[in-house]
């Protein structure tokens, strides 16, 4: 079996399969822990307060966004940039048809691909030096956090580097790292991806429940 | 040597025709090249032979002229000149093969060395002059120098000029370095990596220099102070040298990387978008200067480091943590320290100075 056979093939199970059930152990844990019973009488709806808290989180307020600019405009433009690129792109949905779905969908054209790859790769940049170059971010980040700025910046290279198509080498190595990304994800921060809507959702339900306008 | 020109813009048979014939052309000139010792040994026509003039002005009936002679006749234009224009009539033009000679037998072959050269001189600086320390020690106090906003774009460009940097290298001395080293497909698939890497990073470099052009200008406007920084030679051999926020050195930094900055951009915008131009001169003439824009940029980018970092103690504190030391302020920037402060630069004395 060749290293692009390996990969591509029982790394990429083994990897894909840990990937899905840490993913729902941590999530499915977190709801396990529930919530602490609130006796007083409810002046509003927790549920609503839950929708609210998730889209509300979506629109930094006024100061706040001013202050942080940067980190939004870089936070949403890697994110975007990211999902464009994983969902859009030709040989990740030629993969994705291929490997997972059976049927496949438009894909963004070579020039789009592109211009969302830089997107992506400026925002993860600006993200990573904010990190280090913001003293209270310093000071509360952690290994973790720079494994995965620097798994998800090299999965991201690695695949810029495959872009000719010329290589297999360039190719598996691209598989290989995403392949551990996959592994790393449920056990790090990357979890924030399918965790962040229980944290928002949490905030959001506890106002909702006082009947705070959020 | 940026994008392939497959881009589908242009027919197949436009293109082939194209390729087919920048490939005769590079033919031609390698036979230029390597048949002008041959020239003079070919057969020549006995000495009482007639050359006869045709009407029609066809010369060398009797094949009186040799074929490099022969071949002048269908080249054109200033070999001396790269942008000269084809003269009429003729059908091929000297500047390809000119262009071949100054990149393969100056840029390639001397590039790599400026930048190996530049990291043993300052090797050697260190070893000689060691880490130019803070006159009188950490004071404990520190000077806010750059907002976050400011080390953020730094930072971001510093990343991608790093990446273009290695992967520019990777493409421009991959056949003279890496082949022999370590065969065609470690060099084939690092230059393949290197020049979508190259590709796509391209266009953030432009997005960064625009903001760092916008975030530093303040401050890197030549004065008259600079002068006298000129003058001493930055403190080099002694000596207090003032300074506003950014010293003769940095400045001259600053609108060297926005100036090259500028002519990389231009040329990689063409040489990645090659459709753009159908004169083959304006390429041939982007990828000479982005090849020497580069080798500077690297170079005076690793001087740059140099001080920042293990060169001057207390430097690397502005980019990390936005503040400075004060005994760093007053040493290296005391008119920019007085400034900020309001307070004399010359409260402790310290007389000795030198570049940052």
């Amino acid at each position: 079996m060749s290293f692009i056979d390996f990969v591509e093939g029982p790394l990429y199970y083994v990897a894909a399969t840990i990937f899905v059930f840490g993913a729902l152990w941590r999530v499915i844990g977190i709801i396990r822990i529930g919530r602490k019973k609130d006796i007083s009488p409810p002046k509003g709806s927790a549920a609503l307060g839950f929708f609210k808290g998730n889209l509300r989180h979506f629109f930094p307020r006024g100061i706040f966004a001013r202050r942080t600019w940067l980190h939004i405009v870089g936070g949403y433009g890697f994110h975007l940039g990211l999902f464009g690129v994983l969902l859009f792109a030709a040989p990740h949905v030629a993969f994705i048809s291929d490997r997972i779905t059976g049927f496949s969908w438009p894909t963004l054209p070579r020039w789009g691909f592109i211009i969302t790859a830089e997107i992506a790769f400026l925002g993860l940049i600006v993200l990573w030096v904010r990190r280090f170059s913001d003293p209270v971010m310093r000071l509360i980040s952690d290994w973790d956090d720079h494994i995965g700025t620097w798994l998800t910046f090299l999965a991201m290279l690695s695949g810029c580097f495959a872009l000719g198509e010329s290589s297999v080498f360039l190719r598996a190595t691209h598989m290989l790292l995403i392949d551990i990304w996959l592994i790393y994800f449920p056990f790090g921060r990357l979890m924030h991806a399918f965790t962040f809507f229980l944290s928002r959702g949490n905030t959001g339900a506890t106002y909702g429940r006082k009947g705070m306008n959020l | 040597m940026k994008q392939p020109l497959t881009t589908g813009r242009l027919s197949n048979t436009t293109w082939f025709a194209r390729v087919a014939t920048l490939m005769l052309l590079c033919a031609l000139a390698l036979v230029f090249a390597t048949s002008a010792a041959l020239a003079n040994s070919h057969v020549r026509p006995p000495g009482d032979a007639v050359n006869v003039i045709a009407d029609d002005g066809a010369p060398n009936t009797l094949g009186d002229r040799s074929d490099a002679e022969i071949w002048d006749d269908f080249r054109g234009g200033d070999p001396k000149d790269l942008l000269a224009p084809r003269p009429e009539g003729t059908v091929m033009t000297t500047t390809g093969q000119q262009w071949r000679v100054i990149r393969e037998r100056f840029i390639v072959k001397y590039a790599g060395w400026f930048p190996v050269g530049v990291i043993g001189i300052l090797a050697l600086f260190f070893v000689v002059k060691g880490r130019m320390p803070i006159k009188g020690g950490r004071s404990g106090k520190t000077v806010p120098r750059f907002t976050l906003i400011h080390r953020i774009a730094h930072w971001t460009t510093a990343g991608v000029f790093m990446i273009l940097g290695l992967s520019g290298l990777i493409i421009l001395l991959g056949r003279p370095v890496i082949l022999p080293l370590f065969g065609h497909e470690v060099n084939s698939t690092l230059t393949s990596a290197s020049l979508q890497g190259h590709n796509l990073f391209g266009p953030l470099f432009i997005v960064c220099l625009i903001w760092m052009f916008v975030k530093f200008i303040r401050g890197n406007l030549f004065q008259l102070v600079d002068l006298k920084w000129i003058l001493k030679l930055g403190g080099l051999f002694g000596g207090h040298v003032s300074s506003s926020q950014f010293n003769f050195g940095e400045k001259s930094w600053f609108w060297l990387l926005m100036i090259v900055g500028a002519v990389m951009s231009v040329t990689g915008l063409a040489l990645e978008f090659p459709w753009f131009t159908e004169d083959l001169r304006w390429l041939q003439l982007s990828t000479i200067l982005h090849g020497v824009g580069a080798i500077t940029l690297i170079c005076v980018s690793i001087g740059h480091i140099y001080m920042g970092t293990i060169g001057v103690e207390g430097a690397i504190d502005s980019m990390l943590i936005g503040e400075v030391d004060e005994n760093w302020a007053k040493e290296h920037h005391d008119l920019w320290y007085e400034e900020v402060t309001g307070k004399s630069a010359k409260d402790d004395g310290n007389e000795e100075g030198a570049v940052t």
